[in-house]
């Protein structure tokens, strides 16, 4: 049972950030930019988060007085910084009218040598790991709760980080803009026929500004939430979670509520990929060498079937990837 | 607005371009550096093999004045690690220290080339790629160490204190790496015997594959504390950031490697050391005092607990053993020393014992 709870809580812990970052690219995607910069906006957002952690970490530091409240302005500043760096790829691909692909791989390429290049110029040469203080996690001391420790305290409080209740009103927030809003319905237009928007009056420059920028937001947010989730310390990497995010993107079909479900199926099957060992009614494989490598690649080969199966179906923004030339008609 | 926002995005790119150029400069704004040591794939705040070296390095260096610097491949290949020591000898390095086997053929290769540049080379000796030929030239010293006696009193202090299901998280199966291990193995199996419960006490035994943290490695230790672990030797480069993190979470323990890791969390109990630091400050004072040149040069030097090359820490912060004391330990180690205690140190056949060990992977 313990290790039901154990995976339960891991999976939703992995689930927070492939949630987020897949969510910021559908506002992108949306909005007619293809965000393949998912990945180093999750870097400089991570980067940014975790150097305001370590700012705040210390003995007469705020963390001592309202540690959370550390967090939420460690949130902010990498939802600022992840929105900063997304507007390069605004800027490129809507004012220049770059390829958005090239322009995403190329921010891709920048964000993990800048992080490089900046934690060494605040930590000193060699430096690489900004480690992540321990006041990141809510435990049942700091609710004033005793420590039970039972399934469902290992459930909920083993890895407990103020970023899943974040997440979650994220979610009901991007279904809300996304389908109740004039805003989201504009944005949605501007991905599906730029043209025919603008006709109609809608500044479609602006809102692909906005749709990027929301997704900076998210991947800076998400960036975090992994570096905070993973545990060991920021290297200046977020091991392909923008990539992935991209692929839950993809399998979540452009739509909020299935892309939590993919954030989750995804992470379930990566945690029983760590835990196959633990899991007593799976199957061993006790004659192949290094067998937990199987289960390692489980969410990847599945995904790969379920997108073959439902790709007829997948219905991308059809405007995607196209500059938006008002001349063109 | 838009032209300001286009004006403002323009300034952005091209200060981080700007910043980024500064700081090449700084870097590469360099005279030449005497004493140069080369990191294998790890960095030198790896809290670990790398840093060990390092600091031996910068302390000799420092208190005799010299100049000193590091250099790390772009990426894991022996002609990565070539080309950086070839660099490194450009920038004006006369003594080069490479810490790590997998420097074995870069070595091999280096020694030749360059025979006036002196090398010293940890935790490994130099041959060709395919194991056919091993030379140790004239201008490169090794160093070795009984890493299963650091090993072996991690295991037996972690058991005598009364852990009773440990797990060993390995880094990339090595030779150094699987010694610490089988070492841990034996410790715990002697300690066992001597308290009578061999059948209570557990290993879970595994290899991680990499010397880097990630969170798969951090949900797989997850996994064995749920399971009951209690305590995890986590041995290689930075994977015990993704130990420590999961027994942080789970309130549980993990003994640290290579150097004293008490510092970095609260959860060490204690570190399997091998003296990095004082072997290579002791290997560069009896080079510099050779006017530059190996006394020993060619030969391969075993250090163990004989040399005090191996061990726990006993500091008092250090020490978080509960019932296991220092007298006790001196004990154990003192046998060692004297060599009436041997561990095998073979590492082709994992160790035969009484306690269950649960290879995995």
């Amino acid at each position: 049972m313990m290790i039901l709870s154990d995976v339960i809580s891991q999976t939703i812990i992995f689930a927070v950030p492939l949630l987020l970052v897949a969510l910021g690219g559908m506002f992108s995607e949306r909005s007619g930019i293809i965000n393949i910069a998912l990945e180093g906006i999750m870097i400089v957002g991570a980067l940014f988060g975790c150097l305001a952690l370590q700012l705040f970490n210390g003995a007469d530091q705020l963390c001592t007085i309202a540690p959370q409240m550390a967090v939420l302005i460690a949130i902010l500043i990498s939802a600022l910084s992840g929105a900063v760096f997304a507007l390069l790829l605004a800027f490129a691909s809507i004012n220049l009218k770059a390829d958005q692909t090239i322009g995403g791989t190329a921010l891709n390429m920048l964000a993990p040598a800048f992080a490089i290049v900046l934690t060494w110029s605040i930590q000193g040469q060699g430096q690489t790991t900004i480690l992540i203080p321990t006041w990141t996690r809510i435990t049942e001391d700091a609710l004033g709760l005793k420590s039970t420790g039972g399934f469902f305290g290992n459930l909920i409080f083993k890895s407990f980080y103020i970023t899943t209740p974040i997440a979650f009103l994220i979610l009901i927030l991007a279904i809300i803009v996304l389908y109740k809003t004039k805003f989201g319905l504009r944005l949605r237009s501007c991905g599906e026929h730029p043209q025919a928007a603008d006709s109609v009056g809608i500044n479609v420059y602006r809102m692909r500004y906005a749709g990027v920028f929301i997704s900076g937001v998210l991947g800076g947010i998400g960036g975090l939430a992994y570096t905070i989730a993973a545990g060991s310390g920021f290297q200046s990497g977020v091991a392909g979670y923008g990539f992935l995010a991209l692929a839950v993107m993809i399998f979540g079909n452009w739509n909020p509520i299935r892309i939590l479900g993919a954030a989750l199926f995804f992470a379930l099957f990566k945690i029983i990929g760590s835990y196959s060992y633990s899991i007593p009614f799976l199957p061993k494989f006790t004659g192949i060498k290094n067998a937990d490598y199987i289960y390692l690649m489980l969410p990847y080969i599945v995904t790969m079937i379920v997108l073959a199966l439902t790709s007829k179906k997948s219905r991308a923004p059809k405007a995607e990837g196209i500059p938006y030339d008002k001349g063109a008609r | 607005m838009k032209k300001l926002l286009s004006l403002v995005l323009a300034l952005a790119t091209i200060l981080c371009v700007l910043v980024s150029c500064t700081k090449k400069n700084n870097q590469a704004a360099s005279d030449t550096y005497e004493l140069a040591l080369v990191t294998d794939v790890g960095n030198i705040d790896d809290k670990s093999f790398n840093q060990g070296a390092w600091e031996g390095v910068t302390a000799y260096a420092k208190d005799n004045g010299i100049t000193y610097a590091y250099y790390r491949p772009s990426e894991d290949s022996t002609a990565a690690r070539v080309e950086t020591i070839g660099t490194a000898i450009d920038k004006g390095a006369k003594v080069v220290v490479c810490p790590g086997y997998l420097f074995e053929e870069a070595i091999y290769q280096a020694q030749n080339t360059y025979p006036n540049v002196q090398f010293l080379l940890l935790d490994g000796e130099p041959h060709t790629a395919d194991y056919s030929v091993y030379k140790t030239a004239s201008n490169v010293y090794c160093i070795l160490y009984k890493e299963e006696q650091a090993g072996y009193l991690a295991g037996y202090g972690a058991v005598m204190d009364g852990y009773k299901k440990l797990g060993f998280l390995g880094g990339m199966a090595v030779p150094a790496v699987v010694r610490y291990g089988y070492g841990f193995v034996q410790g715990a199996d002697a300690a066992a015997k001597e308290l009578g419960n061999s059948k209570d006490v557990s290993i879970k035994y595994w290899y991680s594959g990499s010397f880097a943290p990630t969170d798969d490695i951090k949900t797989k230790m997850a996994g064995w504390y749920t399971e009951g672990t209690e305590v995890v030797f986590s041995c290689g480069g930075g994977v015990y950031l993704s130990a420590t993190a999961a027994a942080e979470a789970a309130g549980k323990k993990v003994i640290g490697v290579d150097v004293d890791q008490a510092s970095q969390s609260k959860t060490i109990i204690t570190s399997a050391m091998k003296g990095l630091t004082q072997s290579v400050k002791i290997a560069l004072g009896e080079l510099y005092k050779n006017s530059g040149k190996w006394p020993k040069g060619g030969t391969t030097a075993v250090l163990g607990a004989a040399e005090d090359c191996v061990g726990l820490p006993t500091a008092k912060d250090s020490w978080r053993f509960k019932t296991f004391t220092v007298d006790q330990y001196t004990k154990v180690f003192d046998s060692m020393k004297k060599g009436t205690l041997k561990i095998s140190n073979a590492t082709d056949t994992a160790p035969k014992v009484s306690v269950k060990v649960d290879y995995q992977g």
